[in-house]
């Protein structure tokens, strides 16, 4: 019973989703409309058991004593702070958490988490773009000719470095990937087909 | 260990140390290295410039703090371009981390142009449903947003009087850092409604909207922070705006930061070769 | 034949009165009248204005409207109830008015017609993949090429219990609605058993509270299966947060700390794919990523030892499991991309073919093939 209702709901809210694709009438839209807002309810009470979890794996790094211990003091006091003045002050704008905590705090950190991104490159790509074999040189290549075309260096050492950045964009690069996404539809199409029949059940933990 | 197998090994501080440097140099010590004006964001400038006085440019700021140093400008820059030529200019977002973003710009350039709000400007602020956001925008406004990010009921503002659903905007720009973005108001606001798109996209996903480019299904595209230099330089080159432009400033820093990753490239295969050489 | 007259009549008229159709939209939901209009003439006419009328015969202004435009969607009609429009061109002070429109009601659609080719499509792969795995279920071998990726998961566990080091699994940045994060919960099974086996430590960290609960019954699951329910941590599957770069920062943070011996990352990823990968080759792990975010993936490969490119994501559980009605529905999904290159190349066959006068029919074929 445990494994049969769940593979039940899944059979039946599968195929009724797809026909639902198919039907434009207004009580079919109204019932995707109405899935819609119970996956949003049956989000918020996840995210009360994922708010549970942290609490309690931050409680226990901190009674056990595991390294970095100090960091959970952070964490644990960000989250209250933060749902106190949520909670307190609203979400409106000109209330502390837009003011002080979006502008001041989360902004910058984004920011930086995202400007990591440059350096990680440069150093991944030093340690990588290495032309061990003809495709990797052919690939390195590519990659020479498109960071120099994106950039008004490019332009100023050949005028049509950049045209030809442009093509290997938008031609091979274009190509490759779409292949890939044919695979990548195919592949997700048979991946729900399989979940909605019940021939994967791992996300069940598996077994028959 | 040798030179050569020294340099294979660097010391991953040492690159962060040199990107570090000549990113921030042309940052405080601007080289001018000069941008051109590439067709794309040109396509979207001259749709911009072809909405008449009077009329709405729409902006969805699909973005996040963490784009920001790429996106951002791209919006200043549309708007300084609407003010400048009266044009109204609409603001509504599909991400939630993108709400302060555009409550800064309203704030900060509707003044420069004397613009004021609810007559010229309006941010109708963020709401949940990508799909029924902009299904419902293109029915009717008012059903999907009955106030405005700062709480106005949208009847008490002039300017929705006379925009009341997508039918009534000329041209839209969407600036997406991903998903949802640029896509979903192609596949609902141009496909359903007729809605012109132009989109503003982060460097790394420009590649996904050259299909919709090649279709004609997006009118323009301002590519990342190269896009946004393109589309400061062009609203500067037309004298409707005379502000310091963050993107082309940014750009110096960004093509020496190509340059670096080039030269550790190049460092790395000659280190390669001639050590798989002695190797052998 | 009553609108061709009425075009061939009016057609030599210099002001004369446009000529305006109406319909039902199709397809749709209700609530909506597409109106279709020609000018006729050879003045261009200032302005266009377009009325509608109810069956008491009394119209009023639905819109004022540029003489470049051609149609018009009236969505603000109720279902079932009869309209009339008619059409009137702007010469300076004159207005000349169409013909109304026969009595026109809107009604909502059961079947998008639209989306038939989709649908014939979707019953096409949906046949294939389920007469491959009959064809599993009987028995038959199915060959299955060498995926590197996944043939080093055993490798990858086996030194974390050597090094006696955790495994750090990232089900990716995605919700539960995404397919690959499924088929990432999927592999997360299959690598909890060999984690159970072993006695190594799995540690998940989860972005999404969704996928959060389900992985930790998924890790339990897989442990009990492999006769270890009492090595199953609860602890070690857990809820960072739903900021992106927060994540990020949580796992690299886990990563630095805990010097894992395996990094997996495999599900949706963002811009965030590459602070992941670098941070944890820096560490020294052994990195097996895979996802079907098509921007990613050259981080991963960049960083990672091997990657799992898009559909080998999906493939994998089969693959690990070697279950056959699994390995059944991988020969469908390549029957199916034959299929769609058949299509593709007659397809442009067709396209070019169609730009031969006489031959224009066959772009009506081509166009089956737009999806909406």
């Amino acid at each position: 019973m445990r494994r049969t209702l769940p593979l039940a709901i899944c059979l039946i809210m599968g195929i009724v989703m797809m026909v639902q694709f198919f039907v434009p009438h207004p009580i079919s839209v109204g019932f995707y409309d109405l899935t819609t807002k119970w996956i949003r309810i049956v989000s918020a009470f996840a995210l009360v058991l994922g708010v549970g979890s942290l609490i309690l794996y931050h409680i226990d790094r901190l009674q056990r004593k595991r390294p970095g211990w100090a960091y959970s003091i952070v964490t644990l006091i960000a989250l209250v702070g933060t749902a106190i003045t949520g909670l307190g002050w609203g979400v409106k704008p000109g209330a502390p958490l837009q003011e002080i905590i979006f502008k001041n705090i989360l902004v910058p950190l984004n920011a930086s988490m995202f400007a990591i991104l440059a350096f990680y490159m440069a150093s991944a790509a030093y340690r990588a773009f290495r032309a061990r074999t003809k495709e990797a040189a052919l690939l390195l290549i590519a990659a020479f000719l498109v960071m120099l075309g994106m950039v008004p260096v490019g332009a100023a050492i050949w005028g049509k470095l950049p045209d030809v950045a442009e093509w290997i964009l938008s031609v091979p690069n274009m190509a490759a990937k779409r292949a890939i996404l044919f695979g990548v539809a195919l592949g997700a199409i048979a991946t729900s087909l399989k979940v909605i029949l019940g021939i994967e059940r791992g996300w069940l933990g598996g077994g028959k | 260990m040798g030179f050569w197998e020294r340099l294979l090994k660097i010391d991953r501080k040492i690159i962060f140390i040199v990107m570090a440097v000549l990113v921030l140099f042309p940052l405080l010590k601007p080289l001018g290295l000069g941008v051109g004006s590439g067709p794309r964001a040109k396509a979207v400038f001259d749709a911009v410039d072809s909405i008449p006085p009077g009329k709405t440019l729409l902006i969805s700021v699909d973005f996040d703090p963490a784009s920001m140093p790429e996106l951002y400008p791209m919006l200043v820059a549309l708007m300084r371009h609407a003010f400048a030529r009266d044009v109204r200019v609409l603001l509504c977002g599909l991400w939630i981390t993108g709400a302060g973003l555009a409550d800064k710009a309203v704030t900060e350039i509707a003044p420069e142009y004397g613009k004021e709000y609810g007559r010229d400007v309006v941010y109708l602020g963020w709401k949940a449903g990508v799909d029924a956001v902009i299904l419902g925008m293109g029915e009717n406004i008012k059903n999907v947003f009955s106030v405005d990010y700062y709480g106005h009921p949208l009847d008490s503002l002039p300017m929705m009087q006379e925009v009341t659903r997508l039918r009534d905007i000329p041209f839209m720009v969407a600036i997406s850092a991903g998903t949802p973005g640029f896509s979903d108001w192609l596949l609902y606001g141009h496909s359903r409604y007729g809605l012109r798109v132009g989109a503003g996209v982060t460097a790394v996903s420009a590649a996904d909207a050259y299909p919709y480019l090649q279709t004609g299904q997006l009118t323009g595209l301002l590519a990342g922070m190269k896009g946004a230099a393109e589309y400061e330089v062009l609203v500067q080159r037309h004298n409707y705006s005379k502000a310091y432009m963050p993107a082309v400033a940014a750009m110096d820093s960004q093509s020496l930061a190509h340059i670096v990753i080039l030269v550790l490239v190049v460092i790395g295969n000659i280190a390669f070769f001639v050590t798989r050489k002695r190797g052998r | 034949m009553g609108v061709i007259t009425l075009l061939l009549t009016l057609v030599l008229n210099q002001a004369s009165p446009p000529v305006i159709l109406a319909r039902d939209t199709p397809d749709d939901a209700g609530k909506s009248i597409t109106i279709r209009w020609q000018l006729t003439g050879e003045e261009v006419p200032e302005g266009l204005i377009l009325e509608r009328g109810d069956t008491t015969g009394c119209f009023q202004v639905l819109g004022v409207l540029s003489s470049t435009e051609t149609g018009f969607v009236d969505e603000d009609v109720c279902d079932g109830v009869g309209y009339y429009y008619r059409l009137g061109a702007v010469f300076g002070a004159d207005t000349v008015w169409s013909e109304p429109t026969p009595l026109v009601k809107s009604a909502p659609q059961w079947f998008n017609r639209a989306r038939l080719n989709i649908l014939i499509a979707m019953l096409v792969f949906f046949a294939l993949v389920i007469y491959f795995i009959e064809h599993a279920k009987a028995g038959r071998y199915l060959f299955i090429r060498r995926i590197a990726g996944l043939d080093a998961v055993d490798e990858a566990v086996g030194r974390a219990t050597e090094m006696g080091k955790p495994i750090v699994y990232v089900p990716g940045l995605g919700s539960v609605a995404d397919i690959a994060t499924i088929a990432s919960l999927n592999i997360m099974g299959e690598v909890a058993k060999k984690t159970a086996q072993y006695d190594s430590a799995l540690l998940v960290p989860n972005r999404d509270p969704i996928v959060y609960t389900v992985a930790r019954e998924v890790v339990k699951e897989a442990y009990t299966r492999a006769g270890r329910p009492d090595a199953f941590r609860p602890d070690n599957i857990f809820y960072v947060t739903s900021e992106q770069f927060a994540y990020a920062a949580a796992v690299d943070g886990l990563m630095v700390r805990e010097k894992p011996a395996t990094n997996f990352f495999l599900g949706t990823f963002w811009a965030e794919s590459l602070i992941l990968a670098e941070t944890g080759a820096t560490t020294g792990a052994i990195q097996i990523a895979g996802t079907d975010s098509v921007f990613q993936l050259p981080f991963f490969i960049t960083a990672c030892d091997y990657t799992l490119i898009g559909e080998e994501l999906y493939a994998a559980s089969a693959y690990l499991s070697r279950e056959p009605l699994l390995l059944g529905s991988l020969k469908g999904q390549d029957f199916g991309k034959l299929l769609i290159l058949v299509v593709i190349v007659l397809s442009s066959i067709l396209l070019l073919l169609s730009r031969i006068s006489g031959l224009q029919f066959l772009s009506a074929i081509i166009k089956f093939f737009n999806v909406s």
